[in-house]
């Protein structure tokens, strides 16, 4: 019994060296847990898993993919906040985590500059606005002039998100008011504007572009103020309304304090996995734009997106408790 | 004929040797996986997604929906055995499953199940390949006006779900509807009943709750009085139905099926109401309704054949729509996308062999099911001989990384004992908790659609009465009203009232 536990101390401090030695050798050592902040299935999920599938080659370690919802992605973000800053547990952040929640509620659960080391801006995604082919517009100058005349709905992903932001945008840009109808999620929304329950909708271009291939919406323009290169048919909303300009992104963001050495070993494995052309090519077929920054260039996007949100969400006059 | 090549190509596809072994071990892993308490098909697939990443796209979604059917099958097993439903669905099996398993007659539960829910499988396998296409065009129908009407049934019809005093069972779904609120609202993003913990602000965790009042309460109960335990595993040899009950099931499975099939093509709540309502039917048919809650086996045989078809056709609109009727299915939709399939319209026309490969494997997933269930039920049933002071401390464990590995939340976690608590005494109260369950699951769902169908009337309530289908969801209820309180079945309630406090 004394022996096996003298053994254990010895092994463990042993064992603990040797941590302590490669940490200052090499990062990564163990696996890293990559937090997801929403559900399993949707898009910032998707990205994440096939962006930590690849970082584990380039890191030569695990990267463990580990879904926190809730709360818009709060809940996950201030867990990778809190976390032990040594670049094991990392962040994958999105417009909502990084700009639109720290505006909108009134409670900061944590500073999304100060609390986050960031490590790579990963990919733009573009946001698609889309009517029931019933609705008689085909155009977004048809669908403002329509809105003046005849009460309309959209229906977003829910309260806050930034596909509610980007038609409460639209309307204030476009000078028009159509009722918002929020849903739980992308896929319920869908549903009723498949069924032309709701006319309009604001959505994510992935969660769309089934439907807009088929037929089953018409998409009337992408808020990026570029064409998507998977719908090249489909013009910019920004050729209507200059300036309107909208996107959700996905970016690593590590807890502040992280070593730099680790950032750095992060950055690079990131951006070895966008530069695959397997991950390209899954990244095209999800009409996401590869961005794979420096962590200096995410830093400044999100100062960036909070400047260009807060007079959105001002005007919108969003808050939540 | 289109639909006969269709399926040779499905079965074409999914009998290749590989594509048999990725449905067998997915099943296998489901059932293994869904016999653990607390641990339901959602927990229990976002767990082996990632598995999934490197096989062919067929072949993960075979896996995929192999786990989800064996896991959902699974989760009746420890409904049945120990109380402990997984899913909302196996919430109705646990009612008469579980007093069934307490009279000694746990084999014969476990093959009711079995049975049923084969039965059911095959039936809406070839439901989903002949009218996936119109059934899909039925479910966008559906808007908010006429989802508020269907859960204004789903509730009525629960309050025929209690057997004791109505009084009870109205309070029990109250409260339930009360729990559902606890969240965001999601109109205006204010938190309601939150208690300032960011944790609640998506609402209690619906697996949490389940576990607490079944479960937990179950154990609590038990270690009050240790002796009956005895009584239940002395009795449990015989495994496989007589002729009698295999013709008592008949029925049941039949109206389940039928049942179950309608609403699990309903997205959003639609295959949680399959099994509640089938229990209430067969409770308003049976000539002998006293006997549901002490174990009829038909309480038994139709929710199971109920939430089995509603499984099943649940896929409709996945397969058809991409759109996801349940938070499986949602996850069943990002393994689709990783694999560089865009879900939609198109994947039937686009990528048949894939569309038909899974339709062929639901059927065959479900025959695996039963052929290594049967057996297996002398093995499952073993475990009610296993005794407390190793079973329970295994069920607590369980329950706890289950409920955890649905959202990493330590507030489900005490979640759980909260509800455990209340549970029990909600049972010393003899109130029921498969009402509460359901006001929980409904009432979220009842709120959200009656102020969206009020928005989009633009404040007009006579939108519920002008659509059509909304107004024959609510005359449904009507009449489910007139039955309840009808003096002759109100007699017989209020027999069934003295018996239950005799």
């Amino acid at each position: 019994m004394t022996m096996t536990l003298t053994r254990r101390i010895l092994l463990g401090a042993a064992f603990s060296l040797g941590l302590a030695g490669a940490a200052a050798a090499a990062f990564p050592d163990r696996a890293v847990t990559l937090v997801i902040p929403f559900a399993a299935g949707g898009s910032t999920d998707v990205v994440g898993r096939i962006v930590a599938e690849r970082m584990a080659q380039a890191l030569g370690q695990q990267v463990v993919v580990q879904n926190v919802g809730g709360a818009g992605g709060s809940l996950g973000a201030q867990q990778v906040a809190q976390a032990e800053p040594d670049g094991y547990t990392i962040l994958m952040g999105t417009v909502a985590t990084h700009a639109l929640n720290p505006l909108i509620l009134k409670q900061k659960p944590y500073d999304p500059v100060a609390d986050f080391a960031p490590v790579s801006l990963l990919v733009l995604v573009p946001n698609v606005l889309a009517v029931n082919p019933e609705l008689p517009v085909t155009t977004v100058q048809e669908l403002i002039d329509l809105a003046k005349k005849e009460p309309l709905a959209y229906a977003s992903s829910g309260n806050g998100t930034p596909l509610h932001l980007s038609g409460e945008l639209f309307k204030s840009m476009a000078g028009v008011d159509i009722t918002h109808i929020p849903y739980k999620g992308s896929g319920p929304a869908l549903t009723d504007v498949l069924g032309n329950q709701v006319p309009i909708i604001f959505d994510n271009l992935p969660s769309a572009s089934g439907h807009i291939a088929s037929g089953k919406l018409r998409a009337l323009g992408v808020t990026t103020t570029e064409r998507a290169p998977s719908f090249p048919d489909v013009p910019a909303i920004a050729d209507t309304l200059p300036g309107y300009e909208t996107y959700s992104w996905n970016a690593l963001f590590a807890p502040a304090a992280t070593p730099p050495e680790a950032i750095e070993a992060l950055a690079a494995a990131a951006r070895a996995a966008m530069a695959d052309p397997a991950v390209a090519a899954r990244m095209a077929e999800f009409s996401a734009t590869i961005v794979a920054s420096t962590p200096e260039e995410l830093g400044a996007h999100v100062k960036a997106e909070m400047e260009k949100w807060a007079p959105v969400v001002t005007k919108a006059n969003v808050s939540l408790d | 004929m289109d639909l006969l090549s269709n399926l040779a190509l499905g079965f074409g596809v999914a009998t290749s040797l590989a594509n048999l072994a990725f449905c067998l071990i997915g099943v296998i892993l489901g059932t293994l996986i869904g016999v653990l308490p607390g641990i339901g098909a959602t927990a229990t697939i976002a767990m082996l997604l990632p598995i999934t990443f490197q096989l062919e796209p067929v072949s993960s979604l075979i896996m995929l929906a192999g786990i989800y059917y064996g896991a959902q099958y699974g989760g009746s097993t420890t409904a049945i055995l120990i109380n402990m439903p997984g899913e909302s669905s196996s919430a109705v099996t646990a009612i008469d499953g579980y007093q069934m398993a307490r009279k000694g007659r746990a084999g014969t539960a476990l093959a009711t199940a079995a049975i049923g829910s084969f039965f059911a499988g095959t039936v809406a396998t070839f439901l989903v390949a002949i009218f996936a296409p119109p059934l899909t065009a039925v479910a966008l129908k559906f808007g908010a006006a006429e989802y508020f009407s269907l859960m204004v049934m789903g509730l009525v019809m629960s309050v025929a779900l209690a057997h004791g005093s109505v009084l009870k069972a109205l309070g029990m779904v109250v409260l339930g509807l009360l729990l559902g609120l606890v969240g965001t609202d999601i109109y205006t993003g204010a938190p309601r009943f939150t208690m300032g913990i960011t944790q609640f602000s998506d609402g209690l965790n619906f697996v949490a709750v389940a576990v607490g009042v079944f479960g937990i309460a179950e154990i609590l109960r038990n270690l009050e009085d240790e002796h009956d335990r005895e009584v239940m595993t002395r009795t449990i040899n015989r495994l496989f139905p007589t002729r009698e009950e295999l013709r008592a099931m008949i029925g049941p499975i039949l109206r389940g099926t039928g049942i179950g099939s309608v609403l699990g093509i309903l997205p959003g709540g639609g295959a949680i109401l399959a099994s509640f309502a089938s229990y209430t039917v067969e409770k308003k048919l049976s000539r002998t309704p006293e006997e549901f809650g002490h174990g009829a086996l038909a309480g038994v045989a139709g929710p199971e054949s109920a939430n089995n078809a509603g499984a099943q056709t649940s896929f409709i609109p996945l397969l058809t729509l991409g759109i996801p009727a349940n938070p499986v299915m949602a996850l069943m939709i990002g393994a689709m996308i990783i694999q560089g399939i865009v879900p939609g319209p198109n994947v039937v026309t686009e990528q048949p062999e894939l569309f038909w490969g899974i339709v062929a494997s639901m059927w065959i997933g479900n025959l695996m099911l039963v052929v290594l269930n049967l057996p297996l039920i002398g093995l499952w049933v073993k475990l009610l001989t296993v005794p407390y002071f190793v079973l329970f401390p295994i069920i607590m464990a369980m329950c706890s990384i289950g409920v955890y590995s649905v959202a990493s939340n330590p507030y489900d976690l005490f979640a759980v004992a909260f509800f455990g608590l209340l549970g029990y005494v909600l049972s010393k109260l003899r109130c029921e908790p498969a009402p509460l369950l359901l006001g929980f699951v409904l009432g979220p769902l009842l709120e959200e659609n009656l102020r969206r169908a009020m928005i989009l009337s633009r404040g007009d309530p006579t939108t519920f009465v002008t659509r059509p289908i909304s107004l024959g969801l609510l005359l449904a209820s009507l009449a489910v009203l007139a039955l309840v309180f009808l003096p002759q079945i109100r007699k017989r309630r209020d027999e069934v009232f003295t018996e239950t406090d005799a």
